[in-house]
């Protein structure tokens, strides 16, 4: 009976365990189903993949309609090991068909064969041509994946167009919108304007198994965007004077600016040394670019935009302007110059020529004594009480020819330039210096900086007899009636336009009359005007500079030009400047044995080639 | 009497319990059907599909089932000696000629078919067991009796892991809920369950610490037992005094030589001259028990070590650690159990619905038609679907221990509770592991987890059952 009773009992406490063992299973469901929302979120993170479609990127123009940049198709050859067929997978045959080396071949697979699911890159930048024929062969587990790179059929303006690359970490911290392994444009036109020819980036969202294969879309698609191309640009640039000026400037250092006067249209930009843009594509990429990097004239460093040169006799026509609009000089004025002009034991040099002369034949025989007697003018201008006082009245003149500061054009990695101020003076003279310590200001020498498009602004200012429109090298963007408000907007230097005429006959006369530097600038019928430049420096030689625009009336095209050591500014620049304008204006060249000539000549540059 | 043939066949089956297996199966098969289904493949009823083999093993299932009724309730009886002399000599078999399957070597090739005879041996033990202890002079308090219990439980148990295959092994060990049905003395299960504990806290606990509980356990649950409190607080007190002041002595003279440990348990030790000399005096004989209870504690703690570490395999001590929260590894050991979570967490109330488990479907829960069939319910059946599968089996249990209870015999009722202790030591132990209460080991959830010879061998341990309960019914019915 208790035996009975016993049982009756230790059924119902094994019936209490069986609850207890089933209470505790059921909480722990219903705090993982109910309680804990974590796991639905882990859950979908296992299962939804989202791909990003890459856009095209946008194609850029020259002004005539011709491409400058194209995005060329091109394929990714990816693998999936485990759909491989290792028996009947014909090395030899892969490799002929495709161009891929063996050995590369076989490591790929190796490391492919890890994860024998997931798809793995074997090789990029596969052409079209190779891809139709590696179609034909219908390789196992092999396929391609669509992409665009960038092509550029014109093989100029290296610097200029730029080039694009990956994002670097920093760049995606700054703009989170980019992802590790995207590409950015990392210089000239491709960085600035990168937001446009960039598009957006449309999502697929799959759901993917356990190895990360794709098994379908996510809601049908409902969640995906397709990618919108980047919008197409057309550059002012004209292709054709492009590459004429790049090889102009073949084995020269230096840079050529060249602008349309009546709207800032940049037509020409070469930073010399330059490079081939297509070398910075594919699969040579990294090797190419080592040896730009390596190269010691450093032709990744664009002259034309950040350079900062003594712009030499040049400068004397911004001095002349100052000195007429602050009435210290007027046209007719002559002074005396037997070859320099002397202040105690202070000597400025100068050639010999007629004298004494006036204003338009001091521009066009660049007489440097002329422009001593004039910068001393403006500075000791008795209404300013001191030449220091002077100065700071010049500075603002020249700043607002666009000397010492950005022109806020749309290209990047615009340099200032340098203009001295006050306190750098005090500072080095320790606050005694006058008119005639900064002598060697007068004739665009000193401390004087300026960049080739300041230069070229400069001959552009002096065209349109006082004003100048902000240097741009974009005409339109795809799907935008006008470009930035600034660059439609007339700038007014300090001189009023009624100053510029005799200046702009001195230019004139250089070019056309006896005694005159830029003789060898003459075209005939084109009313060319010119101002030679010869900056001294103390890397050998003098650098070569020419500033010119042409016709004299209604210019079509200002033109700056320097050339590091080349001697006169008349014995390498101005020729250069003349072809690339009777190249433009004529759209022949009629001097073949000058352009030879000029495209010979190679200079040696102790400098860099050290 | 009122009609022969198959009429009588079914009489007296409990058809609740028929009613339960069938809807279980039934859910089993939806289950699978959706953890296997794979559109790229064959047809929707090609056989290369594993919810085809299924539905195909159910159809084996049933027919075996209606063999094992047709068979009179007394054969079991008859052989149940000889089943488990077979059982033996299978396991022993497959030992030696056996397939090795995920690292166990338990299953045997049968031409297309592979069987593991461990499902029938657990049928086999049962059966024995019954036998053994429905013999007319057993008596569970007799030493010798409970010998030959223990003689036919540790048999196969050994084979089992030697086979190693040590989760189906432990499930032999559930039958200890049949012997304490049976009235064994609650003392030895004190035990076992310190044995269970301490081998959980040994890795959880630094030896100082575990040395500290136990000192505690004991003393306190002493003073509970003989109701003296301030004494036991006093030993307590003088035990914490004397090893600081052992300890300090000993840094004094040799500094280094004797950690805080050894001095705890050296005093320790000593003081239990004293304690047995009081229990002696003040005629308190439990307090012999709990000292006994320390000493094996003591000698355990070492041994969980050695077993940890020599006869536990790598995979095994990386699961058991995993669970215990020791090491944490998303990718290697853990991983299973984790998207197991993250499958049955996913499906919230209401479940995403048939076919539409992404976990399940996209592979990320691992031997998701076998071992972690449950994670389908979970996910696609939500909470009210692991609450449905879970009430289900908690019934059937219920109901086969109410089964058991109604038999006249020990022999049925033996076997019922067996039965019934299998289904809960399998279910705990299963979903306790797709829920991440339990550490992994590889055993089906019985009548759901896909496998013909799970699903053949369960049914044939629930209809034997329900024979045994059946003929009681008739035979009381007639009287």
């Amino acid at each position: 009976m208790s035996r009975q009773v016993d049982g009756v009992a230790r059924m119902r406490t094994l019936q209490v365990v069986v609850l207890i063992v089933f209470g505790v299973i059921a909480l722990r469901v219903a705090y993982l189903q109910l309680i804990d929302r974590r796991y639905a979120d882990i859950a979908r993170g296992n299962t939804l993949r989202h791909e990003v479609q890459y856009p095209s990127r946008g194609e850029v123009f020259d002004r005539h309609g011709e491409f400058l940049v194209q995005s060329r198709e091109c394929y990714d050859l990816m693998v999936v090991y485990r759909d491989l067929n290792p028996d009947g997978f014909d090395t030899l045959r892969f490799c002929g068909v495709t161009g891929i080396d063996s050995g590369i071949l076989t490591r790929r697979l190796a490391d492919a064969r890890m994860h024998s699911r997931t798809p793995h890159m074997v090789m990029g930048y596969m052409s079209k041509e190779d891809k139709l024929r590696f179609d034909e062969c219908n390789f196992d587990g092999f396929y391609t994946i669509y992409r665009t790179v960038r092509q550029y059929p014109r093989k100029v303006g290296g610097n200029l167009l730029g080039y694009v690359g990956e994002v670097n970490p920093d760049m995606i911290k700054r703009y989170p919108s980019y992802r590790a392994g995207e590409y950015v444009g990392m210089s000239g036109v491709e960085s600035a304007y990168e937001e446009e020819l960039r598009g957006k980036k449309g999502v697929k969202i799959s759901e993917v198994d356990a190895h990360g294969t794709i098994q379908q879309s996510y809601e049908n698609g409902g969640f995906d965007s397709l990618p919108v191309p980047g919008r197409s640009i057309v550059c002012t640039i004209d292709a054709e004077l492009q590459l004429f000026a790049e090889e102009l400037m073949a084995g020269k250092v230096g840079a050529v600016v060249a602008i349309e006067p009546s709207t800032g249209e940049i037509l020409v930009m070469v930073s010399s040394p330059t490079y081939d843009p297509d070398e910075l594509v594919g699969r040579e990429r990294g090797n190419h670019y080592m040896e730009l990097l390596r190269n010691k004239r450093n032709p990744l460093f664009n002259r034309s935009v950040s350079a900062r040169y003594p712009p030499g006799s040049t400068f004397k026509l911004v001095q002349g302007l100052i000195g007429l609009e602050e009435g210290v000089l007027h046209p007719g004025q002559r002074y005396v110059c037997h070859e320099g002009y002397q202040v105690g034991r202070q000597r400025v040099k100068c050639h010999s020529h007629d004298s004494p002369l006036d204003l338009r034949f001091a521009v066009a025989t660049s007489c440097n004594a002329y422009f001593c007697y004039v910068f001393r003018n403006i500075l000791e201008n008795p209404k300013y009480g001191g030449s220091q006082n002077g100065f700071e009245v010049w500075k603002e003149y020249v700043r607002s020819f666009g000397f010492g500061r950005k022109l806020d054009s749309d290209f990047l990695g615009e340099g200032n330039g340098y203009i001295p101020d006050k306190e750098f003076y005090d500072k080095r003279y320790r606050k005694s210096w006058n008119a005639l310590t900064l002598l060697s200001l007068s004739i665009g020498q000193g401390e004087l900086g300026c960049t080739p498009l300041q230069m070229a602004n400069l001959a552009a200012i002096v065209a349109n007899r006082g004003y100048y429109y902000i240097p741009h090298i974009v005409r339109s963007v795809e799907g935008q009636d006008s470009l930035d408000r600034r660059f439609y907007e007339r700038h007014y230097t300090k001189v009023s336009p009624k100053h510029f005429e005799p200046i702009v006959q001195g230019m004139w006369q250089g070019v056309h009359e006896a005694g005159g530097t830029s003789g060898v600038a003459f075209l005939p019928g084109l009313d060319v005007c010119g101002k030679t430049g010869t900056a001294q420096n103390p890397h050998g030689q003098d650098h070569s500079t020419f500033l010119s625009f042409a016709p004299k009336d209604n210019p079509r095209i200002a033109i700056s030009v320097y050339v590091e050591n080349g001697g006169f500014g008349a014995s390498m620049a101005a020729p250069i400047a003349s072809l690339i304008e009777e190249q433009y204006l004529t759209d022949t060249v009629k001097r073949p044995w000058l352009v030879d000539m000029i495209k010979q000549k190679r200079i040696y540059y102790p400098v860099y080639d050290k | 009497m009122k009609n022969n043939g198959i009429g009588r066949l079914f009489e007296g089956i409990d058809g609740w319990t028929v009613l339960l297996y069938a809807v279980i199966v039934c859910l089993g098969f939806v289950f699978i059907t959706s953890a296997s289904y794979d559109d790229s493949g064959a047809g929707i009823f090609s056989m290369s599909h594993f919810y085809m083999k299924q539905l195909m093993w159910m159809g084996i299932a049933a027919g075996v089932a209606i063999v094992v009724l047709l068979i009179d309730a007394s054969f079991y009886h008859r052989w149940a000696y000889f089943f488990y002399i077979a059982g033996i000599a299978a396991l022993l078999a497959t030992l030696m000629f056996g397939r090795e399957v995920n690292g166990a070597k338990a299953w045997f090739e049968l031409g297309p078919i592979r069987v593991q005879p461990v499902e029938f041996v657990k049928i086999a033990t049962a059966l024995a067991l019954a036998r053994v202890m429905s013999t007319g002079s057993f008596s569970i308090d007799r030493t010798g009796d409970l010998f030959k219990v223990g003689v036919v439980l540790i048999v196969p148990l050994f084979i089992i892991i030697l086979q190693n295959d040590t989760g189906s092994g432990l499930v032999l060990a559930s039958l200890l809920f049949v012997l304490y049905r049976e009235g064994i003395n609650k003392w030895l299960f004190i035990p076992v369950l310190v044995t269970i504990v301490l081998f959980i806290f040994s890795f959880l606990f630094t030896p100082m610490t575990l040395l500290v509980m136990l000192i505690l356990i004991c003393t306190l649950s002493e003073a509970m037992m003989n109701r003296q409190w301030r004494s036991r607080v006093i030993y307590l007190a003088s035990l914490a005094l004397g090893t600081l002041l052992l300890y300090f002595t000993m840094f004094a003279v040799v500094p280094g030589r004797l950690s805080l440990y050894g001095c705890l348990l050296i005093v320790t030790l000593l003081s239990l001259v004293v304690v047995a000399v009081y229990a002696f005096r003040a005629n308190l004989r439990n307090i012999y028990l709990i000292m006994g209870l320390f000493f094996v504690s003591l000698a355990l703690i070492p041994t969980t070590d050695y077993i940890f570490n020599s006869v536990l395999k790598t995979h095994q001590q990386n699961r058991i650690l995993s669970f215990l929260g020791i090491v944490s590894d998303p990718l290697g050991t853990d991983y299973n159990v984790n998207q197991a979570k993250i499958a049955i967490g996913s499906g919230g109330f209401f479940g995403k619905g048939f076919m539409n488990g992404t976990q399940i479907k996209y592979g990320f829960v691992p031997e998701k038609h076998t071992d972690f069939i449950f994670c389908t319910a979970g996910e696609e059946w939500g909470f009210v679907g692991s609450m449905t599968v879970l009430a289900l089996f908690c019934a059937l249990i219920f109901r086969l221990m109410r089964m058991g209870e109604r038999q006249g015999e020990p022999f049925g009722r033996i076997y019922c509770y067996s039965v019934a202790a299998f289904m809960l030591f399998h279910l705990l132990v299963n979903i306790g592991m797709t829920v991440g209460l339990m550490p992994v080991m590889g055993i089906p959830l019985p009548f759901v987890s896909y496998g013909g010879s799970s699903l053949v061998a369960f049914t044939i341990m629930l209809f034997i059952a329900i024979r045994l309960d059946a003929t009681t019914r008739t035979h009381i019915a007639r009287l």
